[in-house]
């Protein structure tokens, strides 16, 4: 097992470097300049220039990557062009509200979806399945921001129950923090609980008419045993595949929900960097979404493991 | 008490028994905190080195000035306690008041003033000119420092406390030793608020907290001038990209004061009671079709008069602002309406009904034949996008062909600087806007310059229009002052440098318990109260 971790932790490396080459070279083609942003719509084409030059943008291709490259190999990551801040800080900064965010969207999408695909399943054909089902077309439908506004304008203005916007710290006490999170959480959630809930209801329906689940029910095991026990263990495997793709397609999730909500994280540090250009900052954020990806998909297949003690690596 | 506070407490209680502990508070309990979403984000914290307004803005808080314009737009006396001039008009002598201290406890000095105009000067136009002629910038003593120039420059006072960018901000000697164009990375100034760093989250928040050494001039505050004095403990800007979301949190009590509300969510906030909405900036904004003189159609002065006749205000200024007739005027003007120099000599081609036909023959005169235009509309900038698509139209009625380039701010601000074929990397035309503080005299408008290559983006290049701008430097008194703008506006019109798009005004909104918000060309934070 460790022998496995290691070598997939090592295996992140060429991964990591061709991520690497990949965004720089992107960066380097991409149309938009740094140095007019900065100087401002009244600045002259000199002081633009001089701008440019300071930042070290009229510098060959090679220069420029092979500087960044030996920067990364000693850990840094390099400074922000616009804040003058080095970047592992500026991530730093707004790790910890998109986390917060990732983790309660997935608890909430996993313990609402998964019931209701096992439902669905068991009841199969019935206007109970029927209306998981549709509920779960709306949930692949309706875009978040959709549904964050419309979350936000009754639960916060309307009902005043929550606040429209913003993050606190976890240190700062766990109701302050959960307050913030709660209806982004449910924005973001609805596509995955539609997603999983599809998955495994499709997975439960397969495994319900395996012999085993027969011979079950001949035993006179209760459904609920049968269901939880039986069924939904065998189907887990598939449901937490979905669930490690739809890590990846929360962190696209994020940056649009963190703009609705005003929530100050990554997704928002994203979009920032790209419209002002901020290259250092663009390859700094998408090197780390792309280690992440990685650890989540080296975590999926453990937990494969921990599920199904057929499966060896 | 609300719903909210309730479910908080019930929740709060709860999560404490848990925990065993209390939230950590970040600031003072009871400490009045004003919440502001500014325009946009601090992405940076050097106002020489970037000139974006809204650094400019939050610098205000932290960097005191020399003078501060008021809303006469007359230059006052700020940090200074007095000047002295000469009469040739060459040798200026400035006193410091005494007291004036940085956030570090230093004392301000004249070396400090010395270094902070000295950078100021390579950033700024009024500063370059200046620096051209100056002799000599020196400290006499700790309190007085001494400016020798070559030939006599009347608005030297206007130029240290005018509120165009980069405004010349007084730093300790160390930070305005830096160069220009690198960005300094301490933020201590002598202004009535602090910059609080460590919880500075660019895109997300920036702090500051009140200044309790500095000492405010006696008399009331007048936009950049008078007695700064600041009456909450800590002010917090609040980065909010999606205008709705702002708009939100302001009817929920959340955010006090938004900068900057779009038009469309004005009515809803003009309907709650505990908001007030109120025009942002008397001095508003020009909206600019900004074309390039140095490549085909618009090097030719007929292509661009063939525009200039077609074009409707009225068309772009609806798409702007919407339907509300208040937010806008038509000028034939490329001065800002209701400042003392304002003039609409020569503006004739601006006014009256549009004449495509006119135009169409214009262009038939002139050969065009079907070159495209390349426009580049920034898609990321509303009004800019809006402008964009009436453009659009209009050169397709007049007969010209449309090569839209879609993109965001970003590349527009690349792609103009290019002096390439529109076919090769160049462009036709792009618009922008300018800031009516920008526009009130040819100080910081340098959209109206015509100086060839040197020039602003589209490099116009007319020496009628540039011998206007140099009377100007050297007028005297008000009248001759209006009479020099008279002649300049009619040149520039003539020469069609750019073509104004319409005159148009932005809203501001609060919470009804915040007193002393007054309208300007920035926020000012002095004198604004929570109640």
């Amino acid at each position: 097992m460790f022998s496995y971790i290691l070598r997939r932790v090592l295996a992140t490396v060429p991964v990591m470097a061709i991520v690497a080459l990949f965004v720089f070279s992107l960066l380097y083609i991409a149309p938009g300049d740094p140095a007019a942003v900065i100087a401002g719509d009244q600045a002259s084409p000199e002081d633009v220039e001089k701008i440019r030059r300071s930042l070290g943008l009229d510098r060959p291709f090679l220069v420029r990557f092979t500087e960044w490259t030996w920067q990364l190999l000693h850990g840094d990551l390099g400074t922000s062009m616009f804040t003058g801040l080095p970047v592992t800080e500026l991530i730093g900064q707004r790790i910890e509200p998109t986390l917060s965010l990732m983790v309660v969207t997935l608890l909430f999408a996993v313990v609402a979806a998964v019931p209701m695909g096992v439902l669905a399943a068991w009841k199969v054909g019935s206007w109970l399945d029927r209306l998981l089902m549709a509920l779960s077309v709306i949930g692949f439908s309706v875009p978040v921001f959709v549904v964050g506004y419309l979350l936000a304008y009754w639960f916060a203005l309307v009902l005043d129950w929550l606040p429209v916007q913003g993050y606190t710290p976890l240190a700062k006490g766990f109701w302050p923090w959960l307050e913030n999170l709660i209806l982004p959480a449910i924005a973001l959630g609805f596509v995955y609980i539609a997603l999983i809930a599809r998955i495994t209801r499709a997975t439960m329906l397969e495994v319900l008419s395996q012999d085993y689940i027969r011979t079950a029910r001949a035993k006179g095991l209760g459904e609920r045993s049968i269901l939880f026990l039986h069924a939904l263990k065998n189907a887990a495997v598939p449901i937490v595949t979905v669930i490690g793709i739809g890590v990846a397609l929360l962190i696209g999730g994020a940056v649009v929900t963190e703009s609705v909500f005003a929530i100050p994280g990554l997704g928002r540090l994203t979009i920032d960097a790209i419209v002002r250009r901020d290259y250092p900052l663009i390859q700094g954020i998408v090197l780390m979404f792309s280690f992440l990806y990685v650890l989540v998909n080296l975590a999926i297949d453990i937990v494969y493991m921990a599920l199904d003690p057929r499966i060896r690596y | 008490m609300d719903r909210r506070k309730v479910l908080k407490g019930i929740a709060t209680t709860g999560t404490l028994v848990a925990a065993g502990g209390f939230p950590m508070p970040s600031i003072a309990q009871g400490a009045k905190v004003l919440k502001f979403v500014p325009q946009a984000n601090l992405a940076n914290f050097d106002p020489i080195w970037g000139t974006q307004y809204v650094v400019r803005n939050a610098s205000q808080l932290v960097w005191d000035m020399l003078y501060g314009i008021d809303d006469k737009l007359q230059p006052q006396r700020q940090m200074v306690e007095s000047e002295e001039v000469s009469s040739d008009g060459l040798t200026w002598t400035f006193k410091l008041r005494s007291g004036l201290k940085f956030h570090d406890g230093a004392p301000v000095l004249a070396k400090d003033c010395v270094a902070s105009i000295a950078r100021w000067c390579n950033r700024d136009a009024m500063g370059l000119m200046l620096k051209a002629i100056q002799k000599e910038l020196t400290a006499v003593d700790d309190r007085t420092f001494k400016w020798v120039l070559s030939k006599p420059y009347p608005k030297v006072t206007f130029a240290l406390g005018k509120v165009g960018t980069p405004c010349c901000f007084i730093m300790p000697e160390r930070l305005a030793k830096t160069d220009p164009f690198k960005q300094i990375d301490e933020y201590v100034g002598s202004g009535p608020m602090k910059f609080v760093r460590g919880d500075w989250k660019p895109g997300a928040l920036a702090a500051f907290e009140k200044n309790a050494d500095y000492v405010p001039r006696s008399e009331p505050a007048n936009w950049f001038s008078g007695g700064k004095v600041i009456n909450v403990d800590r002010i917090e800007w609040v980065i909010m990209p999606d205008p709705a979301t702002a708009s939100a949190a302001l009817q929920n009590g959340e955010i006090d004061w938004w900068e900057s509300p779009i038009s469309d969510l004005v009515p809803v906030l003009k309907r709650n009671r505990n908001i007030k909405v109120d025009i942002a900036d008397p001095l508003g904004n020009i909206g600019a079709f900004r074309l390039n003189h140095m490549h085909p159609p618009f090097n030719d002065v007929r292509v661009r008069r063939a525009v200039q006749m077609a074009l409707s205000q009225e068309d772009y200024m609806r798409a702007v602002v919407g339907s509300d007739p208040s937010l806008w005027k038509a000028i034939p003007s490329f001065f800002t309406p209701g400042t003392p120099l304002y003039t609409e000599a020569g503006g004739e081609p601006l006014k009256g009904p549009r004449n495509y036909e006119a135009a169409k023959k214009l262009l038939t005169e002139a050969g065009y034949k079907d070159q495209p235009v390349t426009c580049l509309v920034a898609q990321d900038q509303p009004a800019l996008k809006a402008m964009g698509e009436i453009t659009a139209d209009l050169l397709k009625k007049i007969g010209m062909a449309v090569d839209f380039v879609a993109t965001d701010w970003g590349t527009v601000g690349q792609r103009r600087a290019s002096k390439n074929l529109p076919g090769q990397g160049g462009w036709g035309m792009f618009h922008t806007w300018h800031a009516g503080a920008d526009c009130a005299n040819p100080a910081a408008h340098i959209a109206v310059r015509a100086s060839g290559d040197k020039a602003w983006f589209g490099w116009p290049d007319s020496p009628e229009v540039e011998k206007e701008v140099a009377a100007w430097y050297d007028a005297k008194t008000l009248d001759d002052e209006k009479a020099v703008i008279a002649r300049l506006n009619k040149a520039a019109m003539e020469h069609v440098v750019f073509i104004p798009t319409g005159f148009y005004y932005a809203y501001q909104a609060w919470r009804g318990n915040v007193e002393g918000i007054k309208n300007g060309p920035l926020p000012w934070f002095w004198g604004v109260k929570k109640t």
